[in-house]
């Protein structure tokens, strides 16, 4: 018997418990097991070290449910007492998106009319816009740094 | 026909569609950080889970820590889950990721030398822990396997637990370790092929 049957016999031995081997490749390892006594010992072990290593067990401790249960229904009522929190910033948010939007000709016109009366560049109103604009945006950015550096993170949004 | 080949085909079909039903209530309840039903699936998982985490942590103590954090992450990131696929591998990737997390807040490895054993440098979690995983698993089950699984690295240890005791296909295992399946396949190789040399004597 040539060393590529035997490296084949040992990958298909291997193959068979991790991906499945064809019915052609099942009977040929058959036959070669049958007539290789070092092959037939390597898929004994095979056979054992699944078995013993399906065999093994872990002690639960008996207590770790019922603690993370706690844990979890603690943990939930916190994230709970700050939903509603968030729901008042992001509505204030969107009223103030809203507001912004419909006010922003009316805006514009108005810097730019105050920007020529004290003869400003034209960017420095143009500035003063953007940040009228970013205000509620700076707003809830401030909120979330403050709230982030305290007891609620980011996953509780 | 259904009726003319109630067989395999049909009763297949069925399972998958519960499960997918399953599923989606899983993924609906999540949403919804329904308690009732994580204290249901911290109770259905427990022995899985404890178990999955002694193997890649290998300590009892840490593994029971990463336990309830691993269930704190689920209520918190639940609506991360969709339902479309099975519910394990979510949760085993989310313990996996807290162990990765804290294994390098150590510093004691590059997240490399994590997740790609092979090139040399393999995952060992416990590493302040001479040999932990004999003081975890049970007196009664101590046998020849377990002196040869605490000589594997914790990524063969992973790999050689999700498919034979959890008995996880491949993309699921894919699933959780983040990685391709032929990375899962050449681990799993490699883990069988080391474990098979330790029982029979012969060195890895």
């Amino acid at each position: 018997m040539t060393p590529e049957l035997h490296t084949r016999a040992e990958h298909l031995i291997a193959q068979a418990r991790v991906e499945g081997i064809s019915a052609g490749e099942q009977e040929w390892l058959r036959g070669h097991l049958a007539q290789c006594a070092a092959c037939a010992a390597s898929a004994g072990w095979t056979e054992e070290a699944i078995r013993a290593l399906r065999g093994l067990s872990v002690p639960l401790p008996p207590t770790l449910a019922s603690r993370t249960q706690m844990r979890v229904r603690l943990r939930a009522q916190q994230l709970e007492s700050y939903e509603p929190r968030w729901r008042m910033v992001w509505a204030a948010c969107l009223v103030s998106w809203a507001f912004g939007a419909a006010s922003a000709p009316y805006v514009w016109h108005g810097l730019e009319w105050l920007g020529h009366r004290m003869n400003l560049p034209n960017l420095v109103w143009q500035i003063g816009f953007g940040l009228w604009w970013a205000l509620p945006a700076v707003v809830t950015a401030v909120i979330l740094l403050l709230t982030q550096s305290g007891p609620v993170r980011e996953e509780e949004l | 026909m259904a009726f003319a080949n109630p067989t395999g085909r049909v009763s297949g079909l069925l399972f998958s569609t519960l499960m997918a039903n399953e599923t989606k209530a899983l993924a609906k309840g999540l949403r919804r950080r329904d308690a009732e039903l994580l204290d249901r699936l911290i109770e259905q998982y427990q022995y899985r889970l404890f178990r999955y985490l002694v193997y890649i942590t290998g300590n009892q103590e840490r593994a029971q820590d990463f336990f309830q954090e691993t269930w704190i992450r689920v209520l918190e990131r639940g609506h991360q889950y969709d339902g479309k696929s099975k519910f394990e591998p979510w949760l085993f990737s989310i313990a996996r990721h807290l162990v990765i997390d804290w294994q390098r807040s150590k510093k004691t490895q590059s997240l490399d030398a994590l997740t790609n054993p092979e090139d040399g440098a393999p995952m060992e979690f416990a590493v302040d822990d001479p040999s932990p995983l004999h003081l975890v698993l049970s007196r009664e089950s101590y046998t020849s396997v377990q002196a040869s699984l605490e000589q594997l690295p914790a990524a063969s240890r992973e790999v050689l637990l999700l498919r034979f005791q959890e008995e996880m296909g491949l993309a699921e295992i894919a699933s959780v370790l983040g990685a391709p399946i032929s990375t899962v396949k050449s681990r799993l190789y490699r883990a069988l092929n080391d474990l098979r040399g330790l029982l029979s004597g012969e060195a890895i």
